[in-house]
């Protein structure tokens, strides 16, 4: 007995001309998951939701929805929602006819309708708005319509492509929280596309990094952060990351340019980056307890609010560190001091490269 | 001059005026001026001699509208028009669509392509149609000789030939416009209507079609008021029985010399237009304009 899962693509590929869009790519994506596909722009996300919801045709591969071969099957016979980058709201539509649109098309009787847009409008709280031009509502409200759109019609799977990119900070936020919320509620997979990790982390159950096409790591925001499959993965999750390259040898310990680096129980041998969060590097004058002790000189102090961001320079190689829990001015290491910073060689990983 | 320059450059009332002055001064000498003589000759404002005389009347209306064929003129010419838009945007309609839709690279291309035949003078496309319709012309000959037909098609001095000609003389002003909206259309509206389920003949009916209202109501005023005035045509290709209002205010005019009586005929012509036009433009236009 295999598991079904609610979207399965298998070696998908897609060629624009010459470039290669989507390569290869193989997702499971389980049943109600909140699954994001991360990356920078160009890497293909885009393209691989829109081959699920049918806009895209694969050149190769097969898409699946709920176990049933779908590759064939035009947008409009696949029971998906979608909520577009730029919503895509009927300009010469009101509130209620843009969410009723869908519902109409599969024929649902009026009273049914009405009771259906309703609840939709309770679910992204925008009761009474019916009548309201969608020109009229803001970024914020237009968001929640286009969401309302796409789920009145209790799709199997719910894609949104970057759909919180035009809402400014506190907006995007808030729906951030929101979004989530509304996903556990109406139980349905959503599979939300973005280049913000900051999105992918905060809502997603799984996230999928791509590069160029390809999917370079699958799992779980904390996964991702703290056991990056590779140097790419590591460098893109996070504010910024402390990548050491060197050579492994016996006993866990590497030989870099910087001296000897003592890193974690079993790693890896041969060739590899040992990755160090900002946050797990110690800074001070006389540290102990640390397996790895480094004497930098500091670059730059940039106060952040709730930490102090510090650019350690340790032999012309810039460490960044993120010091939290400060408590007064004593310990502001201004440029130019001369510090001691370390790591316990288990807050660190070892990635091969 | 410096001081005068900065006044200018200041002021905006002075720029939008100055800016402004040219085209409103050459309307005003060869559009307004002309329309109010009209005017003034059909209120009987104008005697024989040329002379302007205070005393309006009312006498050349009263003329033209105790004139039982005007009615079936004024008919004749809506009818005509009608029949030209509805050709117009039918034919017009799939090919905007098509170079805006379908077409990839090259769309200016297409647009040229279908623009091209429209560089050259609309009399001069006007009788090359005449020697494509007639009966002697090389369609027809062509047609009997190889037995196709048995007697050449007589197309010329009928309504087909004057709807036939105007359709192909301002085609051009529907697709234009219908062009340049559906241009303008978000496609991404159109693949949001397909994820919520509509089969693509619904997304045009629900939403392309809809949206494209501007368009089609900038290509029916476009093709409708220069063809419900056309006098050209019907007076090249119809016969006597194919007359249009244009045909009869230029007879008017230049036949029976009575500028009276064919100024009252085209005030009335143009505000039974106008009205019209008014009418349209509020049923169809607002839900269009609100776009």
């Amino acid at each position: 007995m295999s598991e079904i899962y609610s979207v399965e693509l298998i070696d998908v590929l897609k060629r624009f001309g010459n470039v290669v869009a989507v390569d290869h790519v193989n997702l499971k994506i389980r049943e109600n998951e909140f699954f994001s596909l991360l990356g920078p722009s160009g890497c293909g996300k885009t393209t691989t939701l829109r081959i699920i919801a049918g806009l895209e045709e694969p050149d190769e591969g097969i898409v699946k929805l709920y176990g049933e071969d779908v590759t064939d099957v035009p947008t409009h016979k696949r029971n998906i929602g979608m909520v577009f980058q730029h919503l895509a709201l009927f300009p010469h539509m009101n509130v209620f006819d843009n969410i009723a649109f869908g519902l109409k098309m599969r024929k649902t009787p009026k009273e049914e309708i009405k009771r259906k847009v309703k609840e939709a409008l309770e679910i992204v709280k925008l009761e009474g708005l019916e009548n309201r031009r969608v020109n009229q509502l803001s970024g914020g409200q237009q968001q929640r319509v286009a969401l309302a759109r796409a789920l009145v019609i209790e799709p199997e799977v719910l894609l949104l492509d970057e759909p919180l990119g035009a809402l400014d900070l506190k907006i995007r936020q808030h729906m951030m929280v929101e979004l989530k919320n509304i996903q556990r509620r109406v139980k349905t997979t959503f599979i939300y596309v973005t280049h913000d990790q900051t999105e992918a982390m905060t809502m997603s159950d799984r996230i999928a990094i791509m590069k160029d096409g390809r999917i370079q790591q699958i799992g779980t925001p904390l996964e991702i952060y703290y056991r990056p499959s590779n140097t790419f993965v590591a460098s893109f999750i996070g504010e910024a990351v402390n990548l050491i390259i060197g050579e492994i040898g016996e006993n866990n310990v590497m030989n870099t340019s910087l001296g000897t680096v003592y890193c974690p129980e079993q790693s890896i041998k041969g060739k590899a980056a040992v990755m160090v969060r900002p946050e797990m590097l110690e800074i001070g004058e006389n540290l102990s307890q640390v397996d790895n002790l480094f004497k930098g000189i500091v670059q730059a102090a940039i106060f952040k609010g709730s930490y102090i961001e510090y650019r350690v320079d340790v032999q012309g190689t810039i460490f960044i560190v993120h010091k939290h829990g400060i408590d007064g001015m004593e310990k502001f290491y201004t440029p130019g001091t001369l510090v001691e910073i370390g790591w316990k060689k288990n807050s660190s990983l070892t990635i091969p490269v | 001059m410096d001081t005068l320059l900065k006044y200018i450059r200041r002021n905006v009332k002075v720029k939008v005026t100055l800016l402004l002055a040219p085209p409103l001064i050459f309307l005003a000498i060869w559009f307004y001026a002309p329309f109010m003589i009209v005017g003034l000759y059909s209120f009987d404002m104008i005697n024989i001699y040329r002379e302007i005389t205070f005393t309006p009347s009312l006498t050349h209306y009263s003329k033209v509208l105790s004139w039982t064929g005007a009615a079936g003129i004024f008919l004749r010419s809506l009818y005509f028009a009608g029949v030209t838009v509805a050709l117009c945007l039918l034919i017009g309609y799939p090919v905007a669509y098509y170079i805006s839709f379908k077409v990839k690279k090259y769309k200016d291309l297409f647009i040229i392509l279908f623009i091209i035949p429209f560089w050259v003078s609309f009399l001069l496309r006007t009788y090359a149609m005449m020697s494509i319709l007639d009966e002697r012309s090389i369609f027809n000959t062509i047609l009997v000789s190889i037995g196709l037909i048995n007697s050449p098609i007589k197309i010329m001095y009928t309504d087909a030939a004057v709807i036939l000609v105007m359709v192909y003389d301002y085609l051009v002003m529907m697709v234009l416009p219908l062009y340049a909206n559906l241009e303008k259309l978000d496609k991404s509206l159109l693949e949001a209507a397909s994820t919520l389920g509509a089969d693509p003949v619904k997304t045009f009916l629900k939403v392309t079609l809809p949206l494209s209202m501007p368009g089609i109501m900038a290509g029916f005023l476009l093709v409708f008021i220069p063809s419900v005035g056309e006098f050209v045509i019907p007076e090249l290709v119809g016969g006597p029985n194919n007359y249009m209002v244009g045909n009869i205010i230029y007879e008017i005019f230049m036949g029976a010399r009575h500028w009276w009586t064919g100024s009252a005929l085209s005030m009335l012509f143009i505000a039974f237009i106008l009205s019209l036009v008014i009418v349209y433009v509020r049923r169809v236009g607002e839900r269009g304009l609100a776009i």
